[in-house]
């Protein structure tokens, strides 16, 4: 095994650009570099690569090309979902429906909402991680102006029942016409499950670059044709007056080509994925003892795998396993002395103990059998000799593990 | 800021681990905030740390941390022991940043707390 083996296991946060989507990019930088909003030629073919993209994008998601806005990221869709839909609404309400396993963007714009005044239901998950559409029924009220539940959540992969919200939303709307809009974050499901808005019966969609083999900088959100929305970057027409500032063309460009390779091969990506997370985890499964695996084993995103090692801290792991050359992560954070144990793996009621030992890995399509079996040749060592160091050790085979 | 090589060093060939059999005092502490904990043995004969040995839970520092205190107290008396600082440890395992500040201090806490209890009659605060 050499030295300097590199396993990348951390695709949920973001993924190496394809040589493919670099190549459609890299002329967006040198001799197309005009600005898609300048009349000359220049401008005219900048302005086609986008449109292009966009088709591309629209197409991946089964929306129509003028509904898609780009954006930065998945957390700038994120804030104009929320704040755009909540600023336009706000004479009708003041209530939000959210999850308690959204990503950190939501949660902050939720927070920052209830210090002005609104109100924010957080639907509980349950010990699988998915929400109860029983629980939206219930959480609905005549001042509800938005429900935002993610797709799928970034930590533990678990697909949430979008349809189910959707057409529970869609319902509400025609009993009694209001203003009540429902958006979902896609940003870790696109490109990973067939995804199509008028299945899902969204009005507001997130989708970001970086995670379907793009680079960073470019996101879009989908705008279903009627949604009012405030626009949060002012002072430019473009993206049809939504969201003002010179297009980042080249970051556009390489998202277009991105969802095009994501729909041709979203079906072998992922066979590919879930073979491998098979092989691993039956494989850790079988060499470490004392773990409890987070999520729904059936219903998530097919490169995911969260497993929390009990007796040792995430960090730990997370580090060990780095200088091994394995990539990986933990939801939980310590930091001055406060720990901030993931939100996610709390909410499916595991303890801090659990929560501080999440390790989330995730698979991506260049991974191979021979990164896995590196990985399941380090990680029960790594595991051993941290525990061997834990004072919790000692707790071990005497408690049994009361989960799952 | 990355960690240094001296604690890189320390993560992945942590010195004097694990449990010390005839300890003369145990103590064991926990960051009640993050719940952090450093256990922390030692064999003292007439006021000299004769050996030291730790066991850590929580992030790498705290691991660290106990790793180079075991090397900073081993053939120190109790008194000069008690001499050590935070700021001394933070050095000896080449630098913590700010938010990481917390594991020194939980290691001097328990070395105090381990030598306290020894003045106090050596009766360990945990069973070893």
């Amino acid at each position: 095994m050499p030295e300097n083996r590199r396993v990348y296991l951390d695709h949920s946060a973001t993924t190496p650009a394809d040589p493919r989507v670099v190549a459609a990019m890299l002329p967006y930088l040198t001799e197309k570099f005009g600005n898609a909003s300048s009349v000359h030629g220049f401008g005219q073919e900048a302005r086609a690569a986008v449109d292009r993209a966009r088709r591309e994008v629209a197409t991946l998601i089964g929306a129509r090309a003028n509904e898609v806005v780009f954006v930065s990221g998945g957390t700038e869709a994120n804030n104009l979902a929320i704040r755009g839909v909540c600023e336009a609404a706000e004479a009708h309400g003041r209530h939000i429906i959210t999850s308690a396993i959204e990503h950190s963007s939501l949660r902050g714009i939720c927070e920052a909402l209830e210090k002005r005044g609104w109100e924010v239901t957080r639907l509980p998950v349950y010990e699988n991680g998915i929400v109860k559409v029983e629980d939206v029924q219930e959480a609905l009220r005549p001042d509800t102006v938005l429900v935002s539940v993610m797709l799928a959540n970034n930590e533990i992969g678990t697909i949430q029942p979008i349809e189910e919200i959707g057409s529970l939303v869609r319902s509400e709307r025609q009993k009694s016409p209001r203003n009540i809009w429902f958006h979902t974050d896609a940003v870790q499901a696109a490109g990973r499950m067939e995804l199509n808005v008028e299945t899902l019966g969204c009005d507001l969609l997130s989708l970001s670059a970086h995670k379907l083999y793009a680079p960073k900088g470019a996101g879009a959100l989908y705008v279903r044709r009627g949604v009012r929305l405030a626009p949060q970057n002012l002072g430019g027409h473009q993206e049809r007056e939504r969201r003002a500032g010179t297009e980042g063309v080249p970051g556009i460009v390489a998202f277009g080509e991105a969802a095009k390779l994501a729909r041709q091969e979203m079906d072998q990506r992922a066979a590919h994925e879930v073979r491998l997370r098979n092989v691993f985890e039956k494989g850790v499964n079988e060499r470490v003892d004392d773990i409890v695996f987070n999520g729904d084993p059936a219903g998530r995103l097919p490169h995911v795998s969260n497993i929390s090692f009990r007796f040792i801290e995430g960090e730990g792991l997370l580090i060990s396993l780095d200088l091994q050359g394995i990539a990986v992560s933990t939801g939980s954070a310590c930091s001055s002395g406060t720990l901030e144990p993931s939100p996610v793996v709390i909410a499916l009621g595991r303890n801090d103990e659990l929560a501080r030992g999440a390790i989330r890995f995730s698979f991506g399509k260049d991974n191979t059998e021979a990164d896995v079996d590196y990985v399941l040749e380090l990680l029960p060592r790594v595991v051993e000799k941290l525990r061997q160091l834990s004072p919790l050790n000692k707790l071990r085979k005497l408690e049994p593990v009361s989960v799952e | 800021m990355p960690y240094s090589q001296i604690f890189k060093n320390h993560f992945e060939n942590p010195r004097n681990g694990g449990e010390l059999k005839g300890a003369d005092v145990v103590a064991e502490e926990t960051n009640p905030v993050c719940g952090d904990r450093l256990r922390l043995a030692l064999k003292i004969n007439e006021g000299t740390i004769e050996a030291a040995r730790f066991l850590a839970y929580g992030c790498p520092p705290v691991l660290v941390c106990g790793s180079a205190l075991t090397e900073l107290i081993q053939g120190k008396t109790t008194e000069e022991a008690l001499l050590v600082t935070r700021k001394q440890l933070v050095a000896a395992v080449g630098g913590l940043p700010l938010r990481k500040q917390h594991a020194a201090a939980l290691a001097i806490e328990t070395l105090r707390s381990a030598i306290e209890n020894k003045k106090s009659g050596g009766k360990p605060t945990f069973p070893t």
